[in-house]
Parts: C-alpha cells; sequence; structure tokens
C-alpha cells in the first residue's frame, strides 16, 4: 500500500505538471487541468489551482529568480516545479517551512527523486536570503514575453505599466441577472439573505460583482437560470447591440453564448447564433435551455456565409472575433506563454476577413457591433480602420459611456477597469441608400 | 539487498493468486529484506509478493513514521472484523492514484513469521487498511476491484498512457 503522499505534495506536483503542460509543451492551462483527477477536491484542489495559476502569472520574473542558483539549466518537469516552489516563497502565505518540504516531497513523487537535494538547497537558500531583481525592464517585472509587452507599451502608452500589472490580478467573479425572469434588486436582496456579498456594477444595467467567487452550482439562482457568469466587459454588448422586439439578429462567433443568451433576455428578437465549432455550440445551447430561452442555433464559419446563411439580412450583427485573448490574460495566463508575435498579424487577417464577409448580410440602416477581448490596437481600431477605408457605406458610430475610454474608431476597457477584462468595442452602421 | 521491480497495473501477474510458504529458509528471508527495501524505497508502508512478481505468499507492511514497526505476513489470515471507515488509499501498483475505498476500522489476523513463528495480531486504523490491503494482493485482488468500472477505465487508461510517454 502506498504511504499517503507526504503532506502538501500532491498539490505541488499537479501545479507543476500543470505549468510544464502549457511551457514545455504549449497545451492550455484548461486542458492541463482538465487532466486532473475527478477525486482531487477540496483544499488541496484549490491550493493546486492557486499555484498553477499564480506560476504562470509570474513565471518570467520567477525564473529570473531562480536562474542564478541553478548550476545549470533543469529539465522541464523540474523547472516548473521549482518555479512552483519559488512562487509558494515570494508570493502566498504558505508558511515557507510547509512550502519546502511539500516541495521536496513532489521532487519524488515526480519520479525525479535524485532532484531532492537540489530543490531542498535552492529553495531554502532564497527563504534564507530571497533574490531581488534588480531590472527595470517591465516585460520581466510583470512577467510577459518581450514581443507582447512591446505591443502593449506601444499601445497603451503611459498606461502600460499598469496594464501589464492588472494583468496578473486575479479577475473578480461577476454574474448577469436574467431580466426575464427576475431583477437585479430581487436577487441583491437574495444574496444579501443567503449572507453572499454582492454589489451591483454601475456600468452594467444586469451586472452584479462577488466579493468572493462562488462555484457555479452552488450560486444561487444558477441553476433555476436565474443568473448566469459573465464579465461585465462581456455585458456591455448588448447594450451596443440595442436589440429591439421583432429584430432579425446575428450572433456570428456565438459560443459559448453568454452574449447570445443577454441578447435573447433583452428583446423578443429572431437570434441566429453561429458557431464553427460544434461541441462548443452545444454548451451554448445548454446555457440556452437553462436560461428558457431559444434561437436558431447553427454550425458554421462566419467568414463564409454561402454555407449557412439563408439569404435574408439582418437588422444586428454581433461580431465578437476570435483574437489573441490578451484582455483575459488574468483569467487565462497561459495566454502569456502561448500565444506568438505572428498570431496578432493572423488574428487580424482572420478578423479583416470576418468583418468583410458578414458586411453583406447586415440591411442598409442596420448595426454591426465589433468586439474582441484583445487589448492590442491592431485587433481594435487597426481592423475598424482598414475596414471603413475601403468600405464608404459603412459609418463609424461614436460610443458615448461611463466605462473603458475613447479610442480613434471604438472604445476600448483595459483589464482591471471597473473590474472588467479588457475589451474593445466598435459601432458600425450601414448607410441607407447602400446596397 | 536489492530494490525489485514493482509491478503496475495492469500488469497480469498482479492478478495471480499466491502459494502457502511452507520453507522458511535463507531465501525466504532474504526475499523479505529485498521486499522492505523496495516498500521504503518506494515510499509505501506495505508490500506483497505479488507486486514484485511473486507467488509466495507474504506480504510486508511498516505503517510507524520511523520505519521501526516491521511486521512480516507469511501465510495469513484475517479472524475477525469490527467496524466500517471509509478511507483515502493508495496502491505502489497504481501510481499517483488515491482514492476513497470502504475498509473494517478494526480486526485481528493470524500469520507466521519470517522463520516460521505463528502470531496473532489486533491491528487497527492505517494499520488495519494495511492488511486488507496487502491480504487482497495476495489473492490477485486490487484496492481499485472496490472502484465503480467508470473509474477503473480511466486509471487504467490514465495507466497506459503513462506507460507510453515511459515517465
Amino acid at each position: 500500500m502506498a504511504r499517503e503522499p507526504s503532506a502538501g505534495a500532491r498539490p505541488r506536483v499537479l501545479a507543476a505538471r500543470a505549468v510544464s503542460a502549457v511551457i514545455d509543451h504549449g497545451r492550455s492551462l484548461d486542458a492541463a487541468l482538465a487532466d486532473w483527477p475527478a477525486d482531487f477536491v477540496g483544499a488541496d484542489l484549490a491550493l493546486a489551482r492557486m499555484l498553477a495559476y499564480g506560476t504562470l502569472r509570474e513565471h518570467r520574473r520567477l525564473g529570473a529568480l531562480l536562474a542564478p542558483r541553478l548550476k545549470k539549466a533543469p529539465q522541464p518537469l523540474l523547472a516548473a516545479l521549482l518555479h512552483v516552489g519559488i512562487f509558494q516563497l515570494e508570493a502566498t502565505r504558505v508558511p515557507p517551512h510547509a512550502a519546502v518540504h511539500a516541495t521536496v516531497a513532489a521532487t519524488k513523487a515526480l519520479g525525479l527523486g535524485g532532484a531532492r537535494g537540489m530543490v531542498n538547497a535552492v529553495l531554502r537558500g532564497h527563504q534564507r536570503a530571497p533574490a531581488t531583481l534588480a531590472s527595470e525592464d517591465s516585460a520581466l517585472i510583470h512577467s510577459y514575453p518581450d514581443w507582447l509587452a512591446e505591443h502593449i507599451a506601444a499601445d497603451w502608452a503611459a498606461h502600460a505599466p499598469a496594464v501589464l500589472a492588472a494583468g496578473n490580478q486575479r479577475a473578480p467573479m461577476q454574474l448577469r441577472v436574467n431580466a426575464r425572469r427576475t431583477t437585479r434588486d430581487a436577487l441583491l436582496a437574495e444574496y444579501s439573505a443567503a449572507g453572499i456579498a454582492a454589489t451591483a456594477l454601475p456600468a452594467c444595467r444586469d451586472g452584479i460583482c462577488l466579493d468572493e467567487p462562488i462555484v457555479a452550482d452552488k450560486l444561487p439562482g444558477f441553476v433555476e437560470g436565474h443568473v448566469s457568469i459573465q464579465d461585465g466587459a462581456a455585458q456591455l454588448a448588448a447594450d451596443l447591440v440595442a436589440p429591439c422586439d421583432g429584430d432579425r439578429v446575428l450572433d456570428a462567433c456565438a459560443a459559448p453564448g453568454n452574449k447570445s443568451a443577454h441578447l435573447l433576455e433583452r428583446a423578443d428578437i429572431a437570434l441566429t447564433a453561429l458557431d464553427i465549432d460544434e461541441t462548443r455550440l452545444a454548451t451554448l445551447d445548454d446555457t440556452l435551455t437553462r436560461l428558457g430561452l431559444a434561437a436558431d442555433s447553427r454550425v458554421g464559419d462566419a467568414a463564409n456565409p454561402r454555407t449557412w446563411s439563408d439569404g435574408a439580412r439582418y437588422d444586428r450583427i454581433l461580431l465578437d472575433a476570435p483574437c489573441s485573448g490578451t484582455g483575459v490574460i488574468r483569467r487565462h495566463p497561459d495566454i502569456k506563454w502561448l500565444r506568438r508575435a505572428s498570431d496578432i498579424e493572423a488574428a487580424k487577417a482572420r478578423q479583416a476577413a470576418l468583418l468583410a464577409a458578414l458586411w453583406p448580410t447586415l440591411v442598409p440602416g442596420g448595426r454591426l457591433v465589433y468586439a474582441t477581448c484583445s487589448i492590442l490596437a491592431a485587433e481594435g481600431d487597426g481592423v475598424i480602420e482598414a475596414f471603413v477605408a475601403q468600405m464608404p457605406e459603412a459609418a463609424v458610430v461614436p460610443i458615448e459611456a461611463e466605462w473603458g475610454r475613447a479610442s480613434a474608431y471604438g472604445r476600448r476597457i483595459a483589464p482591471g477597469d471597473q473590474g472588467f477584462d479588457g475589451f474593445y468595442y466598435a459601432v458600425l452602421e450601414k448607410k441607407t441608400g447602400s446596397p | 539487498m536489492a530494490i525489485l521491480e514493482i509491478l503496475h497495473f495492469p500488469d497480469p501477474r498482479l492478478r495471480e493468486t499466491t502459494e502457502e510458504i511452507t520453507v522458511f529458509d535463507d531465501a525466504l528471508s532474504r526475499f523479505v529484506d529485498d521486499m522492505f527495501e523496495t516498500m521504503y524505497d518506494a515510499p509505501g508502508v506495505g508490500l506483497a509478493a505479488t507486486q514484485v512478481g511473486d507467488t509466495r505468499r507474504v506480504a510486508v507492511m511498516d505503517c510507524s513514521e520511523d520505519k521501526n514497526e516491521r511486521i512480516v505476513m507469511c501465510n495469513p489470515r484475517i479472524l475477525w472484523t469490527e467496524d466500517e471507515q471509509t478511507v483515502d488509499e493508495g496502491c505502489l501498483s497504481v501510481p499517483d492514484h488515491y482514492d476513497r475505498v470502504t475498509r473494517a476500522t478494526r480486526l485481528g489476523f493470524a500469520a507466521q513469521d519470517r522463520d516460521g513463528t505463528a502470531y496473532e495480531m489486533t491491528a487497527e486504523g492505517l494499520l488495519a487498511q494495511c492488511v486488507q490491503h496487502e491480504l487482497a494482493h495476495l489473492d490477485g485482488g486490487l484496492y481499485i476491484d472496490k472502484l465503480s468500472r467508470l473509474k477503473r477505465e480511466r486509471i487504467r487508461r490514465k495507466m497506459a498512457k503513462t506507460a507510453k510517454r515511459g515517465t
């Protein structure tokens, strides 16, 4: 019979494996976490998640702290464990002796028993005399790859350091009330009675922010379809699309379906929910069922309307385009290490193709809302600028709002601004009299 | 002394049953020493001969923190059990996996030492759990047999993946 994994080794083992899956094997953190055993629950699970997310958030800085203590580059899994180890000493309230002991125990459990002494020496060394970074390089301090830090510096100028830092914060849990089933005030009263601290999001009509995260199935009103989990920045899409009863509306990249649901909660519309990914579209159908809503959900590539369109045009289109995800790095710290500089140009080309393909499906006088969860200008204003330059019948509608900040063609939100994810919105209208 | 290779699920040899020991000689004693060394190295609190590909009916245990409570069980059998506990359990033949199983909380067992001396003993808690775990091994059983088929299949797939990667 196996000995109980020495106190605390298991969360470090799983965190190190997840970090290595991202850094060394290019897998997404979500996919790596899905590999964790189903029986791994409770406080150990919470600790392991905290270690995996935190280590990935600060991966580059931690590596710089470790480097002077290493004689040669450790093998990948061992390097991941060392990062997890030093993260605990640097940035958590785990008692240092427990952090070192459990990390050394994890060394053996990972099959790296021969490195136990080295792990112990490196971590004890840091505990005794913590290394500090003398560098003023903000990419290093905030742990971003150089190319991404350079993009952000160029796009956000004086705000860049704050944007970099905000990407390393934990995101709050924000909710959207289903206006068809209840009201925000009623739900806030219910939460208050249940001892759940929550406040209304000022910029979002249906938005609530929880003081502490709660898992979905323990969230009062979730199963009943009274409430959904959605960041406030994403809730702004419904205000901008502003659908009216009777409108034909297209949500062009709809999965997993939160924005579709929000549009349906707002008005009696005929919604086409399109997505290229059949599996993710199934999630959309589940979401709509839970909320008591219905849409015409279709699998199809928005960039190729001939394959899915019946020819009828739309009064409103929401194009929440696939993007770099640089606005949601605080929720997905793996994005920093998985994206490559060349991905941005590819994303931009894809976004431009989607916009150009969908434009003819909009009625004259109709409105298209372009959105991304990217904070890079190339994927925001860059796409809109190029599009309107070649499309005279496209008029940019300025967004008057209490959130974010105006950019040349739309509005952008820095991560952490009002607690929101980083986002970009632009609103285009097709001039009447155009084809 | 030597560290022996521990077989991993789903190795078919883990399903073999063992044969009663009748000769208590030096070879058996050396084998028992090797089993202890293998168990401590793993690290484990119990190891059955089946797990190292041997069909002699012997298992070793040490549930202490300080490796100073060695127990050798030759030809063991459980005499009585009392109460039940649901506990986390793991097996050296199913590395990196732990699950909840139900075990008797207390039991009495009879066995022989490595030199053939018969003894009876009462065990409780972790040691009781370990006795039941090792006895199951000697009859070709694994603790994961007590889990749902779904869970077992998941473990099998995971083990196959790990074996392929060679880690």
